[in-house]
């Protein structure tokens, strides 16, 4: 049996932002520089998503003392150093659990959850499923190298099968997690993907990431040059990416590849396929839509991980009731009905009670 | 802050450099190579790989070279952008 919690909500289209005070004192990425030096292994991927973050915190035009990032444990995580806003390198992967509090408590807070593929996938798996399900207002940002990489070179819940690493010298035998495929499967309100050298897609994520009320996961595809080198390189070289990236955009038609060889994605059966744009009409193939599930779930599914189809930009975008929201008017609700409340006496009082001002259904 | 090519890299141009920045800042507009500031994520992945000794981090740039703090990004910005082979 299911209630009818009458609660208010915020309504269809708040953003992620709306109770975080602003400022219209002008920001740059230097305000967004802290004093730390940064120490990652020349050429991390996390350099890059650190340069963009700091380039893009400042147009959300909020206020920096009211910005938090929180992160568990890998490198990483040794983000929110490297950022002059509040921030907590916390316990490993439970870097959502935190979140989850605070953004429950402080709604005047943006809060940001840096994590990685084994940080988020492995040690904090369960707190990430349920985050994305219970829809807590905070943005995660899954920084996915696909290896365990402070430890020294590990295989991660991403690591493809067959890889060679320390722990698996003869090769991996563990099927690798797709993540954007997990997060729609918990129900996630807002899922995207961007590769950490395309500043430019980057961006975009994790501006309608900020503008989204809700949990987002943004999973950032980067290089460990150190353990996993040239990783995502299918991704990145001018002669291969193009017809391997597939940028997806609401109310688009979904076409890709280089100029004189375009493709694009159709339906085939219940599923999806990459066909040749020229050997299709135009209303056969499929115009992104941010709000089918199920579409969403297709497009993470499009190839195999091996980086044949690779799906970039906003997979889902939705407005669903924020976990933290309806926590804070459900507390204000019982305020209402009870406004002389009395909890010595509810300590002092017998093992079982009756809340008084509940009504009968 | 930002890496900065200097004098040394002046007709060498190794390149090794190139291959080695994961967001492809590094451009070639003429006698040497020159890093955009506005592209550059710091991440020293191009210091270690010259072989003249050429790059430096903008805080360890010798004094005599430091005037290749500007001229890596006036060249940068107004250079063609080197595509990767």
């Amino acid at each position: 049996m299911s209630t009818d919690l009458g609660l208010p909500s915020l309504g269809a289209g708040a953003g992620g932002l709306d109770l975080v005070p602003t400022t219209d004192a002008k920001q740059t990425a230097k305000d967004y520089t802290s004093d730390q030096e940064v120490r990652w292994c020349p050429g991390c991927g996390d350099y890059a998503v650190l340069a963009a973050v700091r380039q893009f915190l400042p147009t959300l035009g909020i206020k920096r003392e009211n910005t938090v990032f929180i992160s568990g444990i890998g490198c990483s995580s040794r983000f929110p150093y490297y950022l002059n806003t509040y921030g907590m390198h916390s316990i490993h992967g439970r870097a959502p659990t935190i979140a989850t509090g605070l953004a429950t408590s402080r709604p005047d807070l943006s809060v940001w959850v840096v994590t990685g593929d084994g940080d988020a996938l492995s040690i904090g798996g369960n707190h990430l499923i349920h985050a994305l399900r219970r829809n807590v207002n905070l943005k995660i940002l899954l920084f996915n190298n696909r290896i365990y990489g402070l430890t020294k070179g590990q295989y991660s819940p991403t690591s493809e099968v067959g890889k060679v690493t320390k722990s698996t010298p003869m090769g991996s035998v563990d099927h690798p997690f797709n993540p954007v495929s997990l997060a729609l499967g918990a129900e996630a309100t807002f899922v995207g993907r961007a590769l950490d050298s395309d500043r430019k897609g980057l961006t975009e994520v994790l501006g309608a990431a900020a503008a989204h009320r809700g949990t987002a996961l943004v999973e950032i595809f980067q290089d460990c040059p150190i353990f996993n080198d040239g990783s995502f390189d299918l991704l990145r070289k001018p002669e291969t990416k193009d017809q391997r990236l597939v940028p997806v955009r609401d109310d688009e038609p979904i076409v890709f590849g280089p100029e004189n060889e375009r493709y694009a994605v159709v339906q085939d059966g219940l599923r999806l396929k990459v066909v040749s744009a020229d050997s299709v009409a135009p209303e056969q193939i499929v115009t992104h839509d941010a709000s089918n599930h199920e579409l969403a779930f297709a497009l993470s599914r499009l190839s195999d991980q091996d980086l044949t189809h690779t799906v970039t930009g906003i997979f889902r975008n939705v407005d669903r009731t924020t976990y933290d929201d309806a926590a804070r008017a459900q507390v204000q609700q019982a305020k209402d009905r009870n406004p002389t409340p009395d909890l010595q006496a509810l300590l002092d009082g017998r093992d079982t009670w009756t809340i008084t001002g509940q009504e009968t259904r | 802050m930002t890496y900065v090519i200097s004098e040394p890299c002046i007709d060498v141009k190794d390149k090794a450099c190139i291959q080695e920045c994961p967001v492809d800042c590094i451009h070639d507009a003429g006698k040497m190579l020159y890093i955009d500031p506005t592209e550059c994520v710091d991440c020293g992945a191009c210091e270690p790989v010259c072989p003249v000794e050429a790059i430096y981090y903008e805080d360890d740039l010798p004094e005599q070279w430091s005037s290749y703090l500007t001229i890596n990004a006036d060249h940068a910005a107004a250079g063609p952008r080197f595509d990767a082979p």
